[in-house]
């Protein structure tokens, strides 16, 4: 008999050949070492197809469009998106205690610019301040808004919730949104002499120190620390940093754009529990997406920040905190003809004293510009 | 029990399967094998059943239109595999991935005919019935399996081959 074929073997091995051809090939086979070659070779074949085959059944699901997307968002994407959102809507104010404990708060009041202030990471662990701010945040200017209803501002606050973002939002509310900022306080930290205390990482204190701290350590003769600024619609806003974590900001609205920036006196409640630190209101037409100004390497912290643990539980509003009333000074620059604004939470004369070296060091950056 | 329930009880997985192999995706897989049955539903005979499912899923599949835009997600998710792969190397989940890959590849490799009558046998069709869904002679049948076989096989080999060629490179 005539060797069979490859593909006749495969048909004989496979079934699919008539009683009678089956029998003529196996005894073939039997009788033909070279044909029993090719009959071992094809087996092999095909059972090593069958095994390769078996290799393409865990294929994935999902390619089609119509399934449920397989990827979910990233949850860096809602951050980003949470902070936007907060920012394009809201001002928002730095409580700092000076005494020892750090509290960031937020209290909104028309749009905002998000600050972020300090450049000592360290304090910033989470065991030390994250999730504990975040209680205070989160309670602290719900309960400020319900003692005093007149505020007329809506708040929203923005804990460090790495879900939403956002932790909680009061009744009166309007339509603005705060993020908070941190301005801590460092015994490194340059121009400040008074805070020597090795404080930094400290927990939060919930008897809460009273801030309030006057400012005589600080070297005044030393220009003022720019925090940060940002312009839109004729509208400057600088925040300087007088002392460590104790800012002011100086508004400068050219006077055609008047009307729609000038920061007046938010009337900002008592909002940290703990510390009544200075804190300052910043105040602009701040666009979300342009809104960050920070310190450092802002974005990475300010993420973080905004990552931190979700905490829901609100947290005792204790009688120590003390309102910082915000005071504002206003006055025409001579030279622009700006009308300038200084907003913090200071005494009078403290403002007039910061707006003096202000002043003071406009007219030294005029002069040099146009010597 | 209506008829194309029980269709779908005999046949529906292993028309899922062969369409797995076919497509490399087993919700497209799914969705053509159910295309499959409700096209059943219309017939108001079928001959041989298991032939002609498996030949109109078959036609299903070259669907031109449908096949461009299906490739071009395949080809979105394999690119979004390969980074899963380099940030997840587990060990025995690459070794499974790496194998997949190259019976993708060897069975990509092969012409459309032989790829499909091997995938129709390996489901347990009979050389008449791949015959009849590819329009065969049955005569052919066991040359194109023998072929499809031989080269899937070759060239899974050579993949792997490749493959721990460049393994030991890296290692080296």
């Amino acid at each position: 008999m005539q060797h069979p074929d490859e593909g006749t073997i495969h048909s004989w091995l496979d079934g699919a050949l008539s009683a009678d051809e089956a029998a003529r090939i196996e005894t073939h086979v039997k009788e033909c070492p070279q044909c029993a070659v090719a009959v071992a070779e094809a087996r092999g074949f095909i059972a090593a197809s069958s095994r390769i085959l078996t290799a393409l059944d865990n294929a994935p699901r999902g390619v089609i469009p119509a399934a449920a997307p397989k990827k979910r968002i990233d949850p860096m994407v809602w951050r980003v998106a949470a902070t936007v959102l907060v920012v394009a809507a809201g001002t928002f104010v730095v409580v700092r205690d000076r005494g020892g404990s750090e509290i960031p708060m937020s209290v909104a009041a028309d749009r905002g610019i998000l600050l972020e202030k300090r450049a000592s990471l360290p304090e910033l662990a989470p065991s030390a301040i994250g999730p504990a701010q975040s209680v205070a945040d989160a309670a602290a200017p719900k309960a400020a808004a319900s003692k005093t209803p007149a505020i007329g501002t809506a708040r929203k606050t923005m804990v460090g919730d790495s879900s939403s973002g956002v932790a909680s939002r009061d009744n009166n509310a309007i339509t603005s949104a705060g993020v908070m900022m941190r301005a801590g306080k460092s015994a490194a930290a340059p121009g400040y002499a008074g805070g020597a205390a090795p404080n930094a990482p400290t927990p939060l204190a919930p008897s809460g120190v009273t801030g309030g701290v006057a400012m005589d350590a600080t070297n005044e003769s030393e220009p003022l620390k720019l925090v940060g600024t940002r312009q839109r619609a004729g509208v400057k806003v600088t925040l300087y940093e007088i002392a460590p974590g104790d800012t002011v900001t100086l508004t400068e609205a050219k006077p055609i754009s008047l009307t729609g920036a000038v920061v007046t006196s938010a009337g900002v409640v008592p909002m940290a529990a703990q510390a009544a630190g200075k804190s300052v209101v910043l105040q602009s037409k701040a666009r979300a997406d342009t809104a960050a100004i920070t310190t450092g390497t802002d974005s990475q912290r300010t993420n973080r920040f905004l990552s931190a643990p979700a905490v829901s539980a609100p947290a005792p509003i204790s009688q120590e905190g003390r309102a910082n009333t915000l005071r504002v000074v206003s006055w025409t620059d001579p030279g622009t003809g700006n009308t300038l604004t200084l907003t913090g939470r200071m005494s009078e004369a403290r403002l007039q004293e910061i707006k003096i070296r202000i002043e003071r060091e406009r007219a030294a950056a005029a002069a040099k510009k146009s010597p | 029990m209506t008829d194309v329930d029980r269709l779908f009880r005999a046949y529906n997985a292993a028309l899922v399967r062969y369409l797995t192999r076919r497509l490399g995706d087993r919700d497209w897989a799914e969705e053509v094998a159910q295309e499959t049955f409700v096209r059943a539903l219309r017939q108001t005979s079928i001959q041989n059943e298991r032939a002609w499912l498996f030949a109109v899923a078959t036609n299903l599949v070259r669907d031109e239109a449908r096949k461009d835009m299906r490739r071009r997600k395949h080809l979105a998710l394999l690119a979004e595999e390969e980074r899963d792969e380099m940030v997840e190397p587990e060990e025995t989940t690459l070794e499974r991935a790496q194998e997949a890959a190259m019976a993708r590849k060897a069975i990509d490799a092969l012409a459309e005919r032989d790829r499909l009558a091997l995938l129709m046998r390996e489901e347990g069709l009979d050389y008449s019935e791949i015959a009849e869904a590819l329009q065969l002679s049955p005569g052919s049948v066991g040359t194109t399996l023998s072929r499809a076989r031989r080269r899937l096989v070759e060239s899974y080999e050579a993949l792997q081959k490749s493959q721990e060629e460049r393994e030991k490179n890296a290692a080296s």
